[in-house]
């Protein structure tokens, strides 16, 4: 992979908190600009801490992360992060959340205001914008909080288990949301689920990772994901045993 | 649920019919227990001739002033606390030590440093009320998820941003939690301040009255100061609720 035009490059990255197990070991990895890249893993395996890495939100204990040959110190302007949750602030509307970003370092201004109620016209929410995040349902939060992290058209997306607490069918339609999104600006994604469908199903490539270090990396060619049905096409369903099957301690031991 | 507020105005005209029925049936003196009737005409010529009013008028202002006070002064220490984690742990001690102290038992001193009247018991009503503020604001500040916190991170926010526009938010409820308590103690503040320095007010009237063994007249001074505390309640809930619009979610959770 390291012949690769490389935008996002983790290096040799280790973390651990003070005194405790390490928690990263050695962790290196190279993202090319436009990639969809899916860390998978049990829960506990170091995935999130990595992300927070590369977001700047922890700082390694040894080795680097760098952006397009910059070295990451900290949080950056060009990185959009996705929680777990959808963080939306409840005493703000959706249009002021999807602003936020902006409204922390300048005015917001009436091109701002045009740009934010496209995206949410692209997922499909543009008649919440005035509404409360209380007032949305699980699926329309998430699209709110993707729409907040992509208003500064970062050129490097960091996600962790978005949509982890939706529904399978509201997952789905999310997925879809994010794939053309991800395409038409041309936003380099580094994904971390515990859901293997969805890795398969998402990205360019998928990374397992195991206790604190990358077991493997496959690259994930599939035919155009674009034409839906693509979710149950043979070739996912055999990558998708693949990877559980390099997730299981003993390989194939517990395979359905 | 104006079925249940039927029931419970109607709970209060049974109970002062059985008081006043009872007392029409034995002999207890009136001096003792007055009836509700002549509780209701002292209350009634006290308001209409107008002699409560001047007591009134100063307990409330106690009660605000000093609730004004303490309670700004409250919030802001609770934010500086929140924020300054070491000073938080240095002065937490003696500010829960300064709290156990009962502070009417202060009242003395109090009039000792500023003499009787308004100003000793306006400070005696900021002291009840700095507690509630301060702890509330403490915990208020400081219950931002971690998701939101570190959203604030990632957009790269400045401490203060993250102050005004995620933290004192996200605790607004429990703040105003706070102040709904601020405000009850503070009209016990005042009025009991009263017993110990006023001249004037509603608990300078109680004791007057008690003076005279004048029973009906504590009784309907007792009607007011629980009028006046419903009404500060009451307030508080409203501006509550026109502050809070967007909070629905973290209360129902």
């Amino acid at each position: 992979m390291t012949d690769r035009l490389s935008f996002l490059k983790i290096d040799q990255v280790g973390f651990a908190y003070h005194g405790d197990a390490p928690i990263l070991a050695d962790v290196s990895l190279s993202l090319a600009p436009g990639d969809f890249h899916c860390l998978v893993g049990r829960s506990g395996c170091g995935k999130t801490s990595l992300l927070k890495i590369v977001g700047g939100l922890l700082t390694p204990t040894s080795g680097s992360v760098s952006i397009t040959g910059m070295p990451v110190n900290g949080p950056s302007r060009q990185v959009g992060f996705v929680f777990q949750t959808p963080s939306l602030l409840e005493w703000r509307t959706v249009l002021d959340n999807v602003l936020l970003p902006i409204a922390l370092h300048r005015s917001v201004n009436p091109s701002d205001y045009d740009r934010a109620n496209d995206l949410l016209s692209q997922m499909g929410i543009e008649d919440h914008a005035e509404r409360y995040p209380h007032q949305l349902s699980g699926g329309q939060q998430s699209r709110v909080a993707l729409a907040r992290a992509l208003i500064t058209e970062p050129s490097l997306l960091l996600m962790d288990e978005p949509f982890a607490a939706l529904d399978a069918i509201t997952r789905e339609d999310l997925q879809n949301d994010l794939l053309w999104l991800a395409q038409t600006q041309g936003t380099t994604i580094l994904f971390v689920t515990h859901d293997i469908a969805e890795a398969v199903y998402l990205s360019s490539h998928v990374s397992i990772m195991q206790a604190g270090c990358i077991a493997r990396s496959m690259t994930i060619d599939l035919p155009n994901r674009q034409q839906g049905g693509g979710r149950y096409h043979p070739k996912i369903i055999k990558l998708c045993n693949e990877i559980r099957a390099a997730l299981m301690p003993i390989a194939g031991a517990r395979m359905p | 649920m104006i079925g249940s507020r039927l029931t419970s105005i109607s709970l209060l005209v049974v109970l002062v019919l059985i008081w006043e029925g009872w007392l029409a049936l034995t002999d207890v003196s009136a001096l003792l227990v007055p009836p509700p009737s002549a509780v209701m005409v002292v209350l009634w010529t006290g308001l209409t001739q107008g002699f409560l009013w001047p007591h009134i008028w100063v307990t409330v202002i106690e009660t605000l002033l000093g609730f004004a006070l303490g309670s700004t002064i409250g919030f802001a220490f609770g934010v500086l606390l929140s924020e300054v984690s070491f000073l938080r742990r240095i002065v937490w001690p003696y500010i829960l030590a300064s709290q156990v102290v009962p502070k009417l038992a202060l009242g003395p001193i109090l009039i000792v440093w500023f003499g009787f009247g308004l100003t000793s018991i306006i400070i005696i009503t900021a002291l009840i009320c700095f507690f509630p503020l301060l702890e509330n604001t403490v915990t208020g500040v400081r219950s931002a998820p971690p998701d939101q916190r570190d959203l604030f991170r990632v957009l790269g926010a400045t401490r203060m941003q993250t102050l005004f526009r995620l933290k004192i938010p996200a605790g607004l409820p429990l703040i105003l939690a706070g102040v709904r308590v601020a405000v009850v103690l503070a009209l016990v503040g005042a009025v009991v301040g009263e017993f110990i320095s006023g001249g004037q007010g509603l608990g300078a009237s109680i004791i007057a009255a008690q003076g005279m063994m004048d029973t009906t007249l504590m009784f309907a001074l007792f009607i007011i100061i629980t009028i006046i505390g419903m009404l500060f309640y009451q307030l508080t809930i409203i501006i509550e609720r026109r502050l809070l619009r967007g909070w629905q979610r973290r209360n129902e959770t």
